[in-house]
């Protein structure tokens, strides 16, 4: 019965969420919703890396913000968005493989150092770049009219895209290295991981993900400057929502981004300060008592409640 | 560019160097007894530099005195936060993820209160130091940077004597060398961590007042003091004092002249670039990367593999 709802679950939200656009809904809803998708996007692709294979990263901005210039630049020359989109991820697969190369040498904690040191470089360069008009940002301007229903059905494709990667993945041979290599590189080495293209693929995926989110997040922004898209906080967004949702799993990134996406439009309008002042008391919160994060919380308080068939199926089963 | 001018970046990148140890000391104090990697460092840095403007403003301390003055305050602040965060995290010898997010998740707290507190102006600390100067022959140098790199170099003074002399210090160390033989001999390592981090977050707020006394500052101030705090101590060994002070000296060097060093670049043939002016602040990042992949045990690993050879 469980089992069942959980296949039926995602594909009824997937097709509620496409059919939403048809009921009218507010401009407003579908912009939440649209960013919302991006974030989840995102927070997804960090997932692979982070929670699968357990390598922090801080530095995902950077995906994020080529995704958004490749996207930019690609429609300047005149392609369609949507192969702006791919370029983007393209591009941002690219350069996971540069700074994976050198990076993944490192273990743990100096990896996630070193992130922090690649995404602050990455972004002096772009306030530097001439191409892309340096640190006053980016213009992107389209001759078709501005159209809601098309940014939300693209982030809406880009967000259950992620979900599809990361559930083949999680049941997936792969799925198994990675977590191999989150519990003990040497002991998933020995029984003929190859930790190194392993964590360079998942990378690579990840950053794939993460660069198209930047291209839909940038085609409907317009305006985009590296202060933005490659800023340290973009990165942290990126890291902060798996982690509050509980990361390892599918869906503790989508939760994570649905709060956050959430909560940064509700509470970041009006107290700009205050979110990440939230956001940072969550992160020792969930470190130190919850660290499957809320999604973690949710399993534990439902186990305080066990259905009338759980409890009858624990007792059926001694041991 | 000149010899006089050399002389000049030269001596300058050494007064920094002065305040860059101080900074990093905390840091690998802290890493050395725990191995915790301390992300709120950035928050002690700047909290010091509010610190040391809030003394002066209200209560019109000279800012060098409430540098000083920050070192008994941020002692307790930082044993308070062990008391209350770092001590419920798990145990390791190696840095944990755990441990890493938790710090950072700290950072953010900090950084946001101060947000709130003081907004995202950015603020500077003016004393009649900032504007005289000293000259020495060609060569003038402003007496604020003397004063700052006299206070730093006393406290690490003082700090090498604790490090040396004292019980405190002795724990310290032997939890550095060796934490399972350090306890059998009778460390209490809880009791030293505490007191580590006191001290850590201590030198924290010293340096951050001292940086605040030398650049303008604002809530996010820390971020990249702390990566080269970090730079400096993975060049200085990550658990070694008087290794700080080398990797700060090679970083405040390599950040002065990075831009003065003519790079050869491939370009329908090869020839001498320097690096333009606004990619210096790419340096630290990217000195950051390159020393974790050569060097990740440290300048002395140098010496050390040769004197094996040997």
């Amino acid at each position: 019965m469980v089992g069942w709802l959980k296949t039926i679950l995602p594909w009824l939200l997937l097709a509620v969420l496409l059919l939403l656009p048809k009921t009218n809904p507010s401009d407003n809803l579908i912009r939440l919703l649209f960013i919302t998708a991006v974030w989840t996007t995102t927070s997804l692709g960090w997932n692979l890396l982070g929670g699968m294979a357990g390598q922090v990263s801080f530095g995902f901005a950077v995906f994020f913000g080529l995704g958004a210039y490749t996207t930019a630049l690609l429609m300047h020359a005149g392609h369609s968005p949507y192969f702006g989109f791919i370029g983007g991820a393209a591009i941002a697969m690219l350069a996971s493989f540069l700074i994976g190369l050198p990076t993944f040498r490192l273990r743990g904690p100096y990896f996630v150092i070193a992130t922090i040191g690649v995404t602050e470089a990455v972004r002096v360069i772009m306030n530097n770049l001439d191409v892309t008009g340096g640190s006053s940002g980016y213009r992107i301007t389209e001759d078709q009219p501005f159209s809601q229903n098309e940014h939300y059905y693209s982030a809406i494709v880009a967000v259950a895209l992620a979900v599809l990667v990361s559930t083949v993945i999680a049941n997936s041979k792969f799925g198994l290295a990675l977590r191999a290599i989150k519990q003990d590189e040497d002991a998933a080495a020995d029984l003929g991981v190859n930790p190194y293209t392993s964590k360079l693929w998942v990378h690579a995926i990840a950053a794939g993900l993460t660069g198209i989110a930047g291209g839909i997040y940038a085609r409907r922004a317009a305006f985009f400057y590296p202060g933005d898209v490659f800023a340290f906080q973009t990165g942290i967004s990126i890291l902060l929502m798996p982690v509050i949702g509980g990361i390892g799993t599918v869906w503790g990134p989508v939760l994570g981004g649905v709060i956050y996406g959430m909560v940064e439009e509700e509470i970041s309008v009006k107290f700009p300060n205050l979110h990440l002042l939230i956001y940072g008391s969550l992160l020792i919160a969930i470190i130190l008592l919850e660290p499957d994060g809320l999604l973690g919380l949710l399993r534990r308080v439902f186990r305080l409640f066990p259905s009338q068939q759980a409890k009858t199926k624990l007792a059926g089963n001694p041991g | 560019m000149d010899a006089v001018e050399y002389l000049d970046l030269l001596l300058k990148s050494l007064l920094l160097a002065g305040v860059y140890a101080a900074m990093a000391v905390g840091m690998t104090v802290i890493y050395g007894v725990m191995k915790i990697v301390n992300l709120a460092h950035a928050g002690f840095l700047m909290l010091g530099a509010y610190f040391a403007l809030e003394m002066f403003q209200r209560f019109h301390v000279d800012p060098i005195l409430g540098s000083v003055l920050a070192l008994p305050v941020f002692f307790l602040f930082g044993m308070a936060v062990h008391w209350l965060l770092i001590r419920w995290l798990p145990k390791s010898d190696t840095p944990t993820l755990a441990s890493l997010l938790l710090m950072f998740g700290f950072w953010l707290v900090l950084q946001n209160i101060a947000y709130l507190i003081w907004g995202n102006e950015d603020q500077s600390i003016l004393t009649p130091l900032t504007l005289s100067s000293v000259q020495i022959g060609q060569i003038s140098i402003p007496k604020v940077n003397l004063v700052v790199f006299a206070a730093a170099v006393f406290c690490m003074a003082v700090l090498q004597i604790v490090f040396h002399r004292s019980w405190f210090g002795r724990s310290m160390r032997a939890l550095i060398q060796n934490p399972y033989a350090a306890q059998i001999v009778g460390v209490d390592d809880q009791k030293t961590a505490r007191l580590t981090f006191g001290l850590g977050a201590a030198f924290a707020g010293f340096a951050g007042g001292l940086l605040g006394m030398l650049f303008s500052f604002s809530p996010d101030f820390g971020r990249p003091f702390l990566l080269r705090s970090f730079v400096i101590i993975v060049l200085g060994g990550l658990e070694s004092v008087s290794g700080v002070a080398l990797g700060a000296i090679l970083l405040a060097i390599l950040e002065t002249f990075g831009i003065n060093i003519p790079l050869p670049v491939y370009w329908h043939g090869w020839s001498f670039h320097y690096l333009p002016p606004s990619y210096q602040q790419v340096i630290p990042f990217a000195l950051l990367v390159v020393v974790l992949l050569i060097l990740p045990k440290g300048l002395s690993s140098l010496f050390n593999r040769k004197w094996k050879a040997a």
